[in-house]
């Protein structure tokens, strides 16, 4: 018979970064309610134990947490120990973990633009990296990294984030050809907003209509999402407006795009920083 | 065996604010003492003043808990003894489940259950349960959970409760109604007849409150606004739910499902008792109390 414990050594999991936040927690969910056992990170330990007993409790999966800081070389090297050790194997690796600082280039401090490099290229190559070699070799390895609709364009006060998700966007493409021939996939979705925190649906809401057609629930992306990846699919748009978005967007030239972009932005901006002021007597 | 009102004690959750606050203030009035539950301490220290205010001979409390956290749920079953304790009381007579919430888009909350469903029934559940010695000890108890006439619209997918797949705000607010009733009708069935505790599901009405105002976009509280301007006090709704409370003739009428005092059909969804078994077993997995846990005998 299976014991708990042998039915966690036997079974090969499925590795998801960033997983206490609004989408990692929606894939943690997801993946869970189809009865997959887990591996997640996050920095917010507290968070990820919570969310962790709340899926054993729910779905009977097997689920293991490491709290840890991407960013940092030493921290993914003890990740990857802790694995290693454990002899532990994955059918599924899920790069959810990633950040932005919004706001103009020069207005963020460089701590905030090493953060976003080390978090959103240089921890997923890295976590791409070990994770081929500790996959299941009896199953289809499926790679999921998230990217963003900000990936297609220029993005003006999102320059750096945005031009990072390009990196994400076409080094998952390239590595699906690569590593085709290990039987292996990878999947890049590429989402609009997404209403995940209070600070992420105040956006939403600034962007006003236009937000409120490109936002898609993180429940059903990550539904979407997980089948495409099983269908072996290179890339997940989801929602229709957004598909649209991004075919124009192929089609204008990229200056004139960020041109768009920027005017748009810089309204949104203005309008939530009105709204933050006190009202006029 | 009856205890009088002035010597009762009731729990009521999300009581800072809306139909719970008209509820303590109704109770407070007729000199029961209040342990009332709200999310935001500041909140809760102003209404617990201002009850105070009413009637200053009962007992009045307030626990700041996030019903949302299923840990923070549990939690209070130590603390709501511990008040009793120092109040001096044996029992609690009264639970009022009203806490509830809204949502328009999909939010998983820390223990990665949808908001709506968490806080609308899996807290009413989970409360009720850690809760239910206490209720049991009483000479007559009653739990009342506050549902609504969105229910009679929803129809439960048991491949999708929490409706993460294809997310509507006031489709997942009427399942949570829904599922109040089932809730409140397994728990009669597994109480048994002789049970001293009873659990009813109460229909406020169309009442002015703000929650269609929590966590929606401009357009849809203005909806809203527009909407419960024809709506009734909440402290009318507040007197159906202390009759529902505090009433002794209705402890045998087999209705479960209540507005303003009088017994109402449910919809046909909610009348299925193999649906209300069902949800009974899913929310104990969720909630990860045992689950074949039977208190027919009790």
């Amino acid at each position: 018979m299976q014991t708990p414990e042998n039915r966690s050594k036997c079974r090969s999991r499925v590795l998801i970064s960033g997983a206490s936040g609004g989408l990692g927690k929606a894939f943690a969910v997801e993946c869970a309610s189809r009865g997959w056992d887990l591996f997640l990170t996050d920095m917010n330990a507290p968070a990820l134990e919570t969310l962790a007993a709340g899926l054993r409790r729910s779905y009977n999966v097997d689920v293991i947490t490491h709290a840890c800081d991407l960013t940092d070389l030493d921290a993914r090297l003890a990740l990857f120990e802790r694995i290693r050790v454990n002899s532990l194997r994955f059918w599924c690796l899920v790069n959810v973990a990633g950040i932005d600082y919004e706001g103009p280039f020069f207005e963020q401090s460089s701590q905030q633009i090493r953060t976003i490099l080390r978090l959103n290229i240089e921890s997923t190559l890295d976590i791409t990296h070990a994770m081929l070699k500790f996959r299941d070799p009896c199953a289809t390895f499926r790679i999921i990294n998230v990217a963003s609709l900000a990936a297609f364009y220029p993005m003006p006060v999102k320059a750096t984030y945005a031009a990072s998700k390009r990196f994400l966007l076409d080094f998952s493409l390239a590595l699906r050809e690569e590593v085709r021939s290990m039987g292996a996939t990878v999947t890049v979705l590429c989402p609009a907003g997404m209403p995940t925190t209070p600070l992420c649906i105040e956006a939403i809401e600034a962007q006003g209509w236009m937000g409120h057609i490109t936002t898609m629930d993180t429940g059903r992306v990550a539904d979407k999402t997980l089948n495409a990846a099983l269908a072996g699919r290179p890339m997940v748009i989801p929602g229709w407006v957004n598909r649209t978005l991004q075919l124009l967007g192929s089609i204008v030239p990229a200056r004139l795009v960020a041109a768009l972009v920027g005017s748009r932005w810089k309204s949104a901006q203005q309008k939530r920083s009105l709204d933050k002021q006190p009202a006029m007597p | 065996m009856e205890t009088r009102i002035s010597e009762k004690t009731v729990v009521v959750t999300g009581a800072t604010s809306g139909i719970g606050l008209a509820v303590a203030e109704e109770l407070v009035r007729s000199g029961a003492s209040v342990i009332g539950i709200g999310r935001s301490a500041e909140r809760c220290a102003a209404a617990q003043a201002g009850l105070h205010r009413l009637n200053p001979e009962p007992w009045v409390a307030y626990l700041t808990a996030d019903l949302s956290v299923q840990g923070e749920v549990r939690g209070l079953g130590n603390q709501v003894r511990d008040l009793l304790d120092t109040w001096n009381r044996q029992a609690l007579d009264g639970l009022v489940n009203n806490a509830g919430t809204f949502s328009y888009w999909l939010t998983l909350t820390a223990d990665g259950v949808e908001l709506q469903w968490a806080v609308n029934h899996l807290a009413a559940f989970l409360l009720t349960n850690t809760l239910l010695p206490m209720l049991q000890a009483a000479p007559l108890a009653r739990v009342v959970t506050v549902s609504s006439g969105s229910h009679y619209n929803a129809r439960l997918d048991w491949n999708d409760l929490q409706l993460r797949r294809h997310y509507n705000g006031l489709q997942a607010y009427g399942n949570t109604k829904l599922a109040n009733i089932l809730f409140t009708r397994e728990m009669n069935r597994r109480l048994g007849e002789e049970s001293t505790v009873r659990a009813f599901a109460a229909d406020p009405g169309l009442v002015k409150t703000d929650i269609g105002m929590k966590g929606t976009p401009g357009i849809v509280s203005w909806v809203w606004k527009l909407r419960r301007s024809g709506g009734i006090t909440a402290a009318e709704a507040a007197r159906g739910i202390c009759y529902l409370l505090t009433e002794p003739s209705i402890q045998d009428v087999p209705s479960s499902y209540w507005k303003h005092g009088q017994p109402k059909a449910a919809s046909h969804e909610a009348q299925n008792c193999l649906n209300a078994a069902r949800l009974w077993k899913i929310s104990s997995q969720m909630c990860g109390l045992p689950v074949e846990e039977c208190y027919a005998n009790a």
